[in-house]
């Protein structure tokens, strides 16, 4: 696991944070989403693999962006701002997604091939952070409302020097889910 | 017969093998616990099936060491005698001699024939005498029995074929293959030295039997005798593979396919020509390979069909019924995934037709039916899919009863009962919740079943139909494809995706120029129509479907693919259509399966992944959006094109007053304002397309209330005898895809063909030649009477409404024409008078088309009467047939200009000559 990690691009901006090693730390691999700091266990993880070709499946609930080709097995991608529900704040790049809807699948995301259960999913992130290590002691369980993301898919909290690390709920995340309970 | 016996007996030989390499282990694991009984149970369930197989072979000397084995293994069993290593040694040996026939049986076909095997019975006899005396204490009852029962019928038995066979030895040994002499050869000196101990053995032996009938004692333990060296090794030739060994190496030439077509396409962007030739090369092999993994998970639909006779039986026992079950095609090989699919919902079928289908003995012979009813599992192959038959000789299926359990249980409505064909009727037994036995049975009749049963094959991209005869019986038929894993498909585009259609769901394809768009895509309400050689094919875009915005422009030219899922054909519109490829099918994950319109996804040769088109999907899932063209097109799932089945136009001149005509004779649909209309010459017309087209007022030839004054009216046109003219109406209402049935009375009148209740509305059926005829006597061509003579024409046609407008038109066109109801009707008429000519129709009660004119073409008086066969589908097969039968001409019901010139060429070659000169 770890191995296959050490090969993957990984942007080091959170250099900052303290990484503790040991027994009382866990480990994560963050990525970003807009503003949004987000993290998974790092067992949740399989690979890291930057923008593959997405194809686009019409009639598909909204946070599926289409499928991608995984060195031959086909992987559902599922977008991770529409999955929680997330209102990117509008930044200039986001502007024109909203515009071109159709020009979605040829913007590049990063896929975060995520499952240890039944079927791996790739899950589509904007940036890649760092592997990290938290100390056990600074996990939280999620304030009630976390600012545009459903609470359902939050696992735990992390306050980082400045940040929120929102931990998902990796079995909540693969859950396949109604299209019209997640459009409502 | 012959090759069905070597089948089972090399099913019996690889079995034997298997079970024989166990046996040896079982064995040695017998002497370290003794008591295990399932262990003996188990070993003589082997060697009871090799002695009831051999027996039915007629392998004599092989019967006779299993049924002394097994003598011996019956007193283990019944802890008559211990386990001791006395008994394992002979036991093992017996094993060896067994795998040594065996070998011969395998290589040659038949057994050896050396003395030694009948040495061997002879000391295994003794032998197991002597265990049945030792036990003899304890039960010596069944112990003696035993030994009789050895005694007298097996020993005996084995004898004397054996001693035939040995007398025979000498002449057969020269036939042997060359191989087997080279075996013979290298094994004969061991052979001899092994026939020598055996020798001293037996001599052992009977003295030691001797001994041991004196004093009981076991004789003395020897060294376990070679098998027969000379004999034949068995040689493997099956193996047995874990079956996701097979998946994965399926999965993996899945792969290699894939990379294939990928190289394909960079080879041919290259224009390389050694490159070229490699990878020609290297396609072929692939494909090669590719069939031959294929090839593996095959397997015979016999090992599901086998299952059947038992099941059969003890069915037909519950019911109380004699079935004959016969099997057909069991050799036929599907893939083993499907195979082992199908098993259930065959079962079922099965069930049905004996509680259902066949009646019991008393009331078949009422009937003048065998006592005994046959059920018919055929199973054969047809271009490229596999079909499965479940026939019975029953009762069939009452239609009527289908529809009024289906109004009872409120599947369906008054109203659609009324419209619905028997064809149509059927199907309904495919309804969810639908259940025809009138008591409810422990064999089937719980309501679920047929409902899915169709939808198990419809998973596997397979269809199910159903036909049935009143009194004669039912038959269903199963399509399904031969694999799952590689299929060809068509690749199309829409909004700059491809998607892969299977290539089992299509007919064929059809571009239509810009031209063509204009000119025969007809649009009513939201649903487009396009006309295919005479037959209404609903389309349904793709974009559409898939909720992409359809394009612009409309006037572009249009791609249809034409698919078949059972339903109705329809076409499918796309933007473009590429390809057909072998294609991988790869499931959708579990956020998309759930969307019916993709069956699954595949890799491209670029490596992109394109969504496979789930075509039952599509129509399911356009039928619940309410789309029209679905909607008219699907009725009931899985119904054939019925014959008497029409397209309808519906409209409306005056509000509240409807009226109907076959969509198959209308040309195109428009608008035009109210200003366009001109009079010329006290005639209406119109400009249209560069010429001025008449336009008829109903109202001034039907009693009928008048045209409301619109600023926009509705025309119909039609093209007939190469000109147009049109109806004005004021609304186009609907167009519905129903079975005609018609109530000629009560409107009865000139211009009208009678009426019918669609929709809770009363709607008179228009007689549109009539009506044209009405407003422009010489519209259409007439045949010069004068000149050629009127002439008798006999019609026999079941539908009021095809009766009364091919009579109108007949008539009009100066012919005598006597109407008939049915076959058996027109045969009556032909007997009493005389006419020139015979029009009918195919599909009739009491006696059908092919029928009349077989009897026609029998009868000295009549056989050479021309006859036009009408029909409103041309189905190729039928015309063949219909041909072979005596049929002069066939000809669509509704094409008034065709069917009249058969008929002036029928009457009078020489004219039709002279027109086409």
């Amino acid at each position: 696991m770890s191995n296959e990690m050490a090969n993957l691009p990984v942007e080091s901006k959170n250099t900052e944070v303290v990484e503790l090693h040991g027994d009382n730390t866990e480990q994560f691999v963050t990525f970003y989403f807009g503003q949004h700091f987000f993290g998974l266990p790092i067992d949740d993880v399989i690979e890291i693999n930057k923008a593959l070709d997405i194809t686009p499946v019409p009639l598909a609930p909204a946070y599926v962006a289409g499928v991608v080709n995984l060195r031959g097995q086909i992987l559902t991608a599922v977008h991770l701002a529409q999955k929680v529900g997330l209102h990117v704040p509008l930044t200039a790049e986001n502007r024109d997604e909203d515009l071109e809807q159709n020009e979605e699948s040829s913007k590049k995301y990063n896929n975060v091939i995520m499952g240890s259960r039944e079927e791996p999913v790739s899950l589509l992130v904007e940036r890649i952070g760092d592997v990290m290590s938290v100390p056990r002691n600074k996990i939280e369980p999620p304030p009630a409302i976390i600012e545009g993301v459903d609470a359902k898919y939050v696992s735990k909290v992390c306050k980082l020097d400045g940040e929120l690390l929102i931990i998902l709920d990796p079995v909540a995340m693969e859950r396949p889910e109604n299209s019209n309970e997640r459009q409502a | 017969m012959g090759s069905m016996e070597d089948d089972i007996l090399k099913d019996f030989l690889a079995e034997s093998k298997e079970n024989l390499e166990l046996l040896d282990q079982q064995f040695v694991e017998l002497e370290q616990e003794p008591d295990n009984e399932d262990l003996i149970k188990s070993i003589f369930r082997t060697i009871h099936t090799i002695k009831g197989t051999s027996g039915f072979f007629g392998f004599t000397t092989l019967e006779g060491i299993a049924h002394f084995a097994e003598d011996i293994l019956s007193k283990l069993r019944d802890g008559v005698v211990p386990v001791d290593e006395e008994i394992t040694t002979i036991l093992l040996q017996s094993v060896d001699y067994i795998k040594a026939i065996l070998g011969s049986l395998e290589a040659s076909g038949k057994e050896p024939d050396d003395v030694e095997y009948l040495d061997f019975i002879v000391e295994l006899r003794n032998f197991s005498e002597q265990i049945v005396k030792k036990g003899g204490g304890d039960s010596e009852d069944s112990g003696r029995e035993a030994s009789e029962a050895s005694d007298g019928s097996a020993a005996e038995e084995t004898k004397e074929p054996s001693a035939s066979a040995q007398e025979e030895a000498e002449d057969k040994s020269e036939e042997k293959s060359e191989d087997d002499k080279q075996a013979q050869e290298k094994g004969s000196e061991k052979a001899e030295e092994s026939s020598e101990t055996v020798a001293k053995e037996k001599q052992q032996t009977e003295k030691s039997s001797e001994k041991g009938k004196k004093k009981t004692a076991p004789p003395k333990p020897r060294k376990a005798a070679a098998p027969p060296a000379g004999a034949h090794q068995l040689t493997e030739t099956h193996v047995r593979i874990d079956v996701h060994l097979l998946d994965q190496l399926m999965t993996l030439a899945g792969e290699l396919v894939l990379s294939r077509n990928r190289l394909t396409q960079i080879t041919n962007n290259l224009n390389n020509p050694e490159l070229s030739n490699a990878n020609q090369h290297m396609s072929l092999v692939v494909t090669e390979l590719q069939e031959q993994i294929m090839k593996t998970r095959m397997q015979p639909i016999g090992n599901v069909f086998n299952k059947f006779p038992r099941i059969v039986r003890d069915l037909a026992r519950t019911a109380e019924k004699q079935v004959q079950l016969r099997i057909e095609g069991a050799e036929t090989e599907l893939d083993r995934s499907i195979i082992e699919s199908i098993k259930d919902p065959l079962t079922h079928m099965v069930r049905n037709s004996i509680d259902h289908g066949i009646e019991a003995s008393d009331i078949r012979l009422q009937h003048d039916k065998p006592a005994v009813g046959t059920l018919v599992m055929r199973a054969y192959h047809e271009g490229g899919q596999v079909i499965i038959e479940i026939a019975d000789d029953g009762a069939g299926i009452d239609p009527e009863k289908l529809k009024k359990k289906a109004l009872d249980k409120e599947l369906i409505t008054e109203e659609q009962a009324e419209t619905m064909s028997d064809r149509e009727a059927l199907m309904l037994i495919f309804l969810p919740g639908f259940s025809t036995a009138e008591k409810v049975t422990n064999i089937s009749g719980r309501g679920v079943g047929m409902d899915v049963v169709k939808t198990n094959i419809e998973k596997l991209g397979g269809t199910v139909e159903l036909q049935s005869k009143l009194g004669k019986g039912t038959t269903v038929k199963i399509k399904i494809p031969l694999t799952l894993a590689i299929i060809p498909a068509l690749i199309v585009h829409s909004a700059g995706q491809r998607y892969a259609i299977p290539q089992v769901n299509l007919v064929e394809l059809v571009h239509l120029s810009r031209e063509a768009v204009e000119n025969d895509v007809q649009v009513i309400g939201e649903s487009e129509f396009y006309r295919l050689r005479g037959e209404i094919l609903p389309l349904i875009r793709l974009r559409k479907v898939l909720g992409v915005p359809v394009s612009e422009e409309n006037n572009e030219s249009m791609n249809i693919v034409v698919l078949n899922a059972g339903d109705r054909p329809f076409g499918l519109v796309v933007d473009a259509i590429s390809d057909s490829e072998e294609i991988v099918v790869k499931p959708l994950g579990n956020h998309l399966k759930h969307i019916p319109a993709f069956a699954g996804t595949t890799l491209m040769g670029d490596g992109r992944v394109a969504l496979i088109i789930d075509i039952t999907g599509i129509t399911a899932s356009m039928r619940m959006k309410g789309d029209d063209a679905m909607k008219h097109a699907s009725v009931v799932a899985g119904t054939g094109v019925d014959e008497e089945r029409q397209f309808l136009l519906l409209c409306s001149i005056a509000p509240d007053e409807f009226f109907a005509l076959p969509l198959a004779l209308v040309n195109r649909l428009d608008k035009i304002p109210a200003s366009d209309l001109e009079f010329v010459g006290g005639k209406e017309v119109v400009q249209y397309r560069g010429h001025s087209m008449p336009v008829i007022r109903l109202e001034n030839y039907l009693p009928i209330s008048p045209l409301p004054e619109q600023d926009e009216y509705h025309l119909i046109v039609f093209n007939m005898n190469n000109k147009d003219v049109a109806f004005l109406v004021s609304k186009i209402e609907d167009s519905l895809d129903i079975a005609i049935d018609v109530e000629e009375h009560t409107f009865k009148q000139d211009g009208i063909l009678g009426s019918a209740i669609i929709k809770d509305r009363t709607t008179l059926f228009m007689d549109v030649y009539q009506i044209i005829e009405m407003h422009d006597p010489e519209f259409f061509d007439k045949p010069d009477l004068e000149e050629i003579g009127s002439a008798r024409i006999l019609l026999a046609e079941d539908s009021a409404f095809y009766r009364n407008l091919l009579a109108s038109y007949l008539t009009a066109a100066g012919y005598d024409v006597i109407t008939c109801e049915d076959g058996a009707q027109a045969w009556d008429t032909l007997q009493a008078d005389d006419f020139d000519l015979v029009i009918t129709d195919i599909e009739m009660p009491a006696m059908d088309g092919f029928e009349l004119a077989k009897k026609i073409r029998a009868d000295s008086r009549l056989k050479d009467m021309p006859i036009i066969a009408v029909t409103s589908l041309s189905g190729e097969q039928d015309k063949r047939r219909g041909m072979e039968v005596g049929f002069n001409e066939y000809q669509p019901k509704l094409d008034r200009d065709e069917v009249l010139s058969a008929v002036t060429s029928l009457l009078h070659p020489e004219k039709a000559v002279d027109m086409a000169a």
